[in-house]
């Protein structure tokens, strides 16, 4: 294989990693249910939500966690987030059906992202707050609410455009919200249809990593609320979104050098680390890196409750340098978070099952052919790196001596292997991965493949029933004492677990 | 020393020796080229002025803007020397993560842009990075900016070549070092140097230095990303070696305490990487019969006062003040529990007969927003500054703290009664159980 095998070891919290040693029923599940199976492990949901209350707690902010629905489908993670003190945000029709029927009540709900007429219509109807994107959504509603004779509607205005003084921070352009430049006529509407609406805050939503431009858009929402305040409204929340990431790696320096080996190989200063020389991103001109790494940053050290942390802490330069957290406290205003994927950090895996495992002429990486689809594992759609964990069919016999003719013989089955890995569709672009991934042992049919962590964000986006091939189907699980026990995720409620979650 | 312009005062810095006693070396004279002491500040002016020199009156000429992606000192030298040709700069960036610098490029004029952050759900099918988009508003037909492109501009490379490198030599009596170790920014000074070095005497060893991946120090690079600078050439260096920043911050106290060299961090990171290196050499050179003297040349980049709030967060240690008095630090728990405070319908009727003072201890903004009739304002901060001086009001007059939620004042007002305040008490709940209790708040 040349050189020391370049894993990048998933991070694993004690559920999932007591999960996966359930060899026998991970195998049970796939045997019945078939490959690819989507598990989520809804308890742990929960014991995020605590997470990111303690964060709360800490800077004594009141305001609601608001669990972002698309993130996921299942059923069973939202009605276990019922059975919390946690809300949900929604996005569709669909999405707000689905969290009144799992149980929230219409005070745990808010209505974001694009809107069509039913959704705004249910949402009026049943008294959630709707964040408008837009003024011509705000007038909408306000036709809506009067020809119907809804109750009067509880809105958020949703901004994007923030600058900041001093440096120019170049923000990411966001398709939602409003610009703050465009704030006077959307005020002056919002006036014109009190009757009808009832402002009770204001939001934003930024796709980006980075801190200091969540900062940004935070503070400049303070200024946006004083302003209301001077005209008489009387706002009291600000909705930040979410993003707050996902650390998915266990090891920091495993990280750091797989970047490393890749820019080499992208420089052709070692042998490559990807299917076909794909850069992600990265291209060789005359010998200087171009490009930008397009892939998710898998090892945070900052993230998720943490992150939020930080984000409070930062100093807000304009409103004399206090943190964030305090300037929301003395306005006494209430936070609103809407993380999706860091609330279903370790709430679940994908199992596939191993088809075939195949040797090239050249002797480079195992060719392995998994029941699943790239569109099942939708891990590099995201930019996420995280090595698949293999369980063995048989974990007594795991590489053990049974493979006679196989490479080195009786060991072969224990040393570390190359491999790329591929999806059962009939067309070539259909890799789960584009890189090398390196496993611990060479798999065999049968065996196991699971992706940990995929809850958090790759399970439902993209899977399709191309070729009549079946999407995944999901279980909800939870530990009883030492045992897992499961259900069909259509079939959890709170209840169902003895003696487990209420 | 009389000069027409300050552009004059650009180069020809001191070397100066390290005492022996301080890096503990014996067989190696080990000497730091001081530029720190260029007249803007830093290592950078020579690349800078020798990359805009032929092209600042031009643009002048065309009301143009000189362009950099620069992080701090680059951005400083041009912001000077733009400023100079009535040119502004404007230095495009996503990485300049000291405050100081920040604030200092602001005060010379020039204009920041910060590039955004990574996208938290990446779009596979986004083609153009921010930078990328950089490049090409640069190239647009009617474009203006003198964009003086450090990362590629052999320009940069040749300022060292044709001064740092010969100074070195000069200085040296015309004998080039037999070790060079220089950390990687633009690659700029440690190419341009080493090759002046090696043409005088091939035998130079040259080290590279730069940043361990997981750390950030100023003006270094990680060799990730060294490899997007187009004057990195991995074969100008015998050996890169990384160096974390506690390493870095640890070498340029050496040279502040110990040798009065008021160096950055990056000077820090070249003594730290410079003695580590040499030290093996040394011991090979000890072992020898008889021991030959070597010399080695490491370059300080720039001065530390641009960088304590980077110090301070990574070392608070090194900032230790002596405790003051009358600080809410030095309160116990029990006492903060045991504070006098007072609940919300109490404390409405204390206000409309005993008439005490009312104190609000949040920020300024928040009390303009909403507050308590005729309450006034001491932000808390001020509050325990006032506090270190004696009780800031008689003891006659009583009175009332609020703070958001009942934390503060708690703290205050169990300060204050230690300090012999007879009847101070704290708002329970605070600013927020008060307006949940609907009682009236103002914005006169």
């Amino acid at each position: 294989m040349g050189g020391q095998p370049l894993y990048l070891e998933p991070r694993l919290e004690s559920r999932l990693r007591s999960l996966l040693h359930s060899t026998q029923l991970l195998h049970t599940l796939t045997d019945a249910l078939g490959s690819p199976l989507n598990v989520v492990v809804p308890d742990q949901l929960a014991d995020n939500i605590r997470q990111f209350r303690s964060v709360y707690g800490t800077r004594h902010l009141s305001g609601q966690i608001y669990f972002a629905h698309k993130a996921n489908r299942s059923s069973a993670l939202l009605r276990r987030l019922a059975a919390t003190d946690a809300g949900v945000d929604v996005a569709s029709l669909e999405e707000l059906q689905h969290a009144l029927g799992a149980g929230l009540t219409p005070d745990r709900i808010t209505a974001t992202g694009p809107k069509n007429p039913e959704f705004l219509w249910l949402a009026a109807r049943t008294s959630v707050a709707v964040s408008l994107d837009t003024r011509g959504e705000l007038e909408q509603l306000a036709t809506l609410v009067r020809k119907h004779a809804l109750p009067r509607s509880r809105v958020l205005l949703r901004l994007s455009g923030f600058e900041a003084s001093g440096v120019r921070v170049l923000s990411r352009r966001s398709r939602f919200g409003t610009p703050v430049s465009e704030l006077e006529p959307l005020l002056e509407a919002v006036e014109r249809h009190a009757d009808v609406v009832d402002l009770v805050g204001v939001a934003y939503h930024l796709d980006t990593t980075s801190l200091t431009e969540k900062a940004t858009a935070l503070e400049g929402c303070l200024r946006v609320l004083e302003e209301c305040r001077s005209r008489g409204l009387r706002p009291r929340a600000v909705d930040i979104g979410g993003g707050f990431g996902v650390n998915y790696l266990a090891h920091g320096g495993q990280w750091d050098r797989y970047t490393t080996e890749l820019t080499e190989a992208v420089l052709g200063t070692r042998p490559p680390l990807t299917y076909g020389g794909h850069g992600y991103g990265l291209r060789n001109e005359a010998g200087t890196l171009r490009g930008t790494l397009g892939l998710y940053p898998a090892h945070r050290p900052v993230a998720g409750a943490r992150y939020l942390d930080e984000l409070l802490a930062h100093p807000a330069a304009s409103l004399g340098g206090r943190p964030l957290a305090a300037l929301l406290l003395e306005h006494l205003y209430d936070l609103h978070t809407e993380p999706g994927r860091a609330l279903l950090d370790q709430c679940g895996l994908t199992l596939t099952k191993v088809l075939e495992v195949r040797e090239t002429e050249a002797g480079g990486p195992l060719l392995v052919r998994l029941a699943a689809k790239a569109d099942d594992v939708a891990l590099e759609e995201h930019g996420v790196f995280m090595d698949p964990v293999v369980v063995p069919r048989d974990p007594a016999g795991a590489g053990a001596g049974t493979r006679a003719g196989v490479g080195a013989g009786a060991d072969a089955g224990t040393e570390p292997v190359a491999v790329h890995l591929f999806g059962s569709l009939c067309l070539e672009s259909d890799l789960i991965t584009r890189r090398t991934v390196f496993l611990p042992r060479r798999p065999e049919p049968g065996d196991l493949l699971a992706f940990a962590n995929t809850a958090g964000y790759c399970m439902d986006f993209h899977a399709t029933r191309a070729q009549h091939q079946p999407s995944a189907r999901k279980v909800a699980a939870w530990q009883e004492g030492d045992t897992w026990r499961w259900c069909l995720d259509d079939q959890y409620w709170p209840t169902t677990p003895v003696g487990g979650a209420l | 020393m009389r000069y027409d312009s300050i552009t004059e005062a650009i180069g020809n810095t001191p070397l100066v020796r390290i005492d022996p006693a301080v890096h503990g070396l014996r067989h190696i004279d080990l000497y730091a080229k001081l530029e720190l002491l260029n007249p803007f500040g830093s290592v950078k002016d020579r690349a800078a002025w020798n990359m805009a020199r032929p092209h600042l009156s031009g643009a002048a000429e065309e009301g143009g803007q000189v362009v950099e992606l620069s992080s701090g000192n680059t951005a400083k030298a041009l912001a000077v020397l733009a400023g100079m040709h009535g040119l502004t700069l404007k230095s495009v960036t996503n990485r300049m993560r000291i405050p100081e610098i920040k604030d200092l490029l602001l005060l010379l004029g020039a204009e920041i842009e910060e590039l955004p952050g990574q996208s938290e759900c990446l779009d596979p099918t986004a083609t153009d990075d921010p930078l990328t988009l950089f490049h090409r508003t640069l190239s647009e037909p009617d474009s203006t900016y003198l964009h003086t492109d450090q990362y590629f501009n052999p320009r940069n490379t040749e300022a060292h070549f044709t001064g740092t490198g010969p100074e070195i030599v000069k200085d040296l009596d015309g004998r080039a070092p037999d070790w060079f170790i220089a950390c990687v920014g633009t690659a700029g000074s440690s190419t341009g140097v080493a090759r002046a070095l090696r043409e005088h005497d091939p035998a130079v060893r040259v080290a590279g230095l730069v940043a361990a991946k997981s750390d950030f120090i100023p003006g270094i690079r990680t060799i990730d990303e060294a490899h997007e600078v187009g004057l990195f050439d991995p074969a100008t260096y015998d050996t890169i070696e990384s160096v974390s920043a506690d390493e870095a911050i640890e070498g340029m106290l050496t040279l502040n305490r110990r040798c009065g060299i008021l160096a950055g961090p990056t000077g820090g990171a070249a003594y730290f990487g410079a003695v580590r290196q040499l030290r093996v050499a040394d011991q090979e050179l000890a072992d020898e019969e008889p021991a030959e003297r070597q010399s080695a040349v490491f370059i300080v980049c720039d001065r530390v006062e641009s960088y304590l709030s980077y110090v301070r967060q990574r070392r608070p240690d090194l900032f230790g003040r002596p405790r003051r008095k009358n600080s809410p630090a030095d309160l116990s728990d029990a006492e903060i529990r045991t504070a006098p405070a007072i609940g919300v319908a109490d404390a409405q009727a204390w206000i409309a007969t005993g008439e005490p003072l009312v104190v609000d201890l949040r920020s300024p903004y928040a009390y303009a927003a909403l507050h308590i009739d005729g309450s006034v304002n001491i932000v808390d901060e001020l509050f325990e500054e006032l506090l270190h001086g004696g009780l800031p009001f008689s003891r006659n007059r009583p009175v009332l703290l609020a703070c958001p939620v009942g934390e503060k004042s708690a703290r205050y007002a169990a300060l204050l009664t230690r300090m012999g305040h007879p009847d101070v008490r704290s708002l329970t709940g605070g600013v927020i159980a008060w307006r949940d209790a609907g009682a009236p708040l103002v914005r006169d």
